[in-house]
């Protein structure tokens, strides 16, 4: 039945691989299926250790070990699963091109732990858009997703947290609540609630079929498996790529067809990472968490913002952190109040009209709001501008003394 | 020694009230629609945070001094059971009420990432009912209560916490939000 096995690329680091996510694009169900055979089904105990030895981890950005999550959700008797493709995150394309070009892999996902953990409620939640369009083509083709009930994710950038997933699908304004209690302890209408990036659910869908083995054979040990990456900004051909894991920066960048022009940073892991500078030691580093934790960076969602050599590294960082602050939820103190005010500090330090003490007092701001509020927003916009200050410091203090490195573009630095 | 005690613990309780003024008005102030003048919305709020803490301790010496002081005969029933005691009973009960929203207060938020939001939020907004029964608990039972300094401060915190009451109502939040600034388009991705 298996007529074309994925074949797994023998992985040295930085060498490409056989595309498995994307290898089965546009695939109405028959192809679908005829490609990768039918999906198995599996007992909780088979697909909680395949997940756990395949080493697959979520892909929505929190990297947290999908054997544990699915584990944590063996006792339960009832349970609810929620595919989550709400990329808050401006930069990041690649879960609205896995539900709009290869539906039928997450929906195989989702259906697999569904079936294994006594799921009683299957939820899609995602952009509109594409619900409306190619996910209810996928759904009407199949007949065991009937269930799968789709909800329409708000375009901002909080709506993806799990929490506020969970809100949203009871017909709540999405907003993110306090952790704990985790999703999977007391999610739907208090159900223990699994709440899967689709990504991971799309891989969860190969490995069934495939198994931990063949999912191990691309990628690294830290990283096992592919990843799709993102890759935008001053990029040749900027779109969503799939790589082995661990795979270096310059193979993300010669993936999208090289630099567009001269670089100077690359943002990793989205507006909640952290930029790395582009310089011959940094392009070889790895897309790993232990290789990027030096810049506060992580492969998260498989962001990648190419950042060109002619513009200000403040102005950029002090750009995003605008739109950050403008997308807290309004809950909470910290977020609501201190955001707003680290970002106008930065503001005005990328105008070049911050006094010196200005490091002092970003600092002061920003360890008032880490680590606090419901969510992870305040700690991960706090973590890119502290990014910000470090990656472009000598610009820091050019700026101080009334100097842009940048070309000059009208009204950027006003003195 | 006696006389210490009896001068400290009265001076604790209008300390208590001054600062608790502040600590409402200030948290009426933040909600508002509008930052005050010259101070920033994360300043006011680490302001409401430290005032809150620092007068939580002045109320827990005001009792703690009383207690101690033979002269007020207070017993340790009246901290926790209101309106049961000697000397005022009504004053007294309400500054015992005061009390226990105070240790409320402080346990929820302690807790709040236990109890969540809703829960946390509910038992904050008892904290309007806290001011009026501190100002009735004060003019109840203070031995000051007919001196004019204690009057004027009294009148001096009911204008402060009636003045943030009018900012707050003068610049209601709409409901309209701020607009929202968009990603930055050279990092927008591949919108």
């Amino acid at each position: 039945m298996i007529t074309e096995l994925p074949e797994p690329a023998v992985h040295r680091p930085g060498s490409p691989c056989r595309p498995r996510l994307l290898a089965t694009l546009d695939a109405d169900y028959v192809e679908h299926t005829a490609r990768l055979g039918p999906l198995p089904v599996l007992g909780p105990r088979d697909l909680v250790d395949l997940a756990a030895s395949s080493g697959l981890t979520g892909r929505g950005g929190a990297a947290f070990p999908t054997g544990r999550k699915l584990a944590s959700l063996l006792t339960a008797r009832r349970t609810v699963v929620i595919g989550n493709a709400a990329e808050g995150e401006p930069a990041s394309s690649k879960d609205e091109l896995l539900l709009r070009r290869a539906p039928h892999l997450v929906l195989d996902g989702l259906l697999l732990a569904a079936q294994a953990l006594g799921g009683q409620e299957i939820y899609l939640y995602g952009p509109s858009a594409v619900l409306a369009s190619s996910v209810r083509r996928a759904v009407a083709e199949r007949e065991d997703a009937r269930f799968v009930r789709l909800v329409a994710a708000p375009d901002a950038f909080v709506s993806g947290q799990d929490t506020a997933v969970v809100q949203a699908v009871q017909g709540r304004p999405a907003l993110p609540r306090t952790n704990p209690p985790a999703t999977y302890v007391s999610g739907v209408r208090g159900l223990p609630t699994l709440v899967q990036n689709v990504e991971t659910a799309a891989h969860l869908a190969l490995i069934a079929r495939y198994g931990a083995y063949w999912f191990r054979q691309a990628g690294t040990d830290e990283e096992p498996g592919t990843r799709l990456h993102t890759v935008s900004g001053a990029v040749r051909h900027p779109g969503v790529y799939e790589l082995p894991g661990g795979a270096s920066l310059d193979d993300a960048v010669a993936a999208a067809g090289g630099p567009a022009e001269a670089l100077q940073a690359l943002l990793v892991g989205g507006y909640h990472g952290g930029w790395v500078p582009w310089d011959p030691i940094t392009r070889a580093l790895p897309l790993s968490r232990s290789a990027l934790r030096d810049y506060d960076a992580a492969p998260g969602a498989g962001v990648v913002i190419a950042l060109p050599a002619r513009r200000c590294g403040l102005r950029a960082g002090a750009d995003v952190a605008a739109y950050l602050a403008g997308q807290n939820a309004g809950q909470c103190g910290p977020c609501r109040y201190g955001l707003p005010s680290a970002a106008a500090v930065l503001e005005r330090l990328a105008e070049g009209r911050a006094g010196p003490r200005v490091r002092t007092e970003l600092d002061r701001l920003l360890r008032m709001v880490d680590g606090r509020g419901a969510c992870s927003h305040p700690s991960g916009t706090v973590r890119l501008i502290r990014s910000t200050l470090r990656t472009f410091h000598g610009e820091v203090d050019r700026h101080l003394a009334g100097h842009c490195s940048a070309a000059p573009v009208p009204g950027e630095v006003r003195r | 020694m006696t006389m210490t005690l009896w001068y400290l613990g009265r001076g604790f309780g209008v300390s208590a009230l001054v600062l608790l003024s502040m600590v409402v008005a200030l948290g009426m102030a933040v909600r508002a629609g509008r930052p005050l003048p010259g101070l920033s919305r994360s300043a006011q709020q680490t302001l409401h945070r430290v005032l809150s803490l620092t007068a939580v301790q002045v109320v827990l010496l005001h009792v703690l001094t009383l207690w101690a002081d033979p002269y007020a005969q207070l017993r340790a029933v009246d901290a926790v059971v209101p309106f049961a005691g000697r000397l005022h009973p009504i004053g007294l009960g309400l500054g015992t009420v005061a009390l226990e929203l105070v240790v409320a207060l402080v346990v929820s938020s302690l807790l709040r990432r236990r109890i969540g939001l809703r829960l946390w939020r509910a038992i904050h907004w008892l904290a309007y009912l806290f001011w009026p029964l501190s100002v009735l608990h004060a003019l109840g039972t203070g031995t000051d209560r007919g001196a004019p300094w204690f009057q004027w401060t009294v009148a001096a915190c009911g204008a402060l916490v009636g003045a943030a009451l009018t900012w707050r109502i003068a610049h209601r939040q709409d409901g309209t939000t701020p607009p929202r600034p968009a990603p930055p388009r050279e990092l927008a991705g591949l919108r």
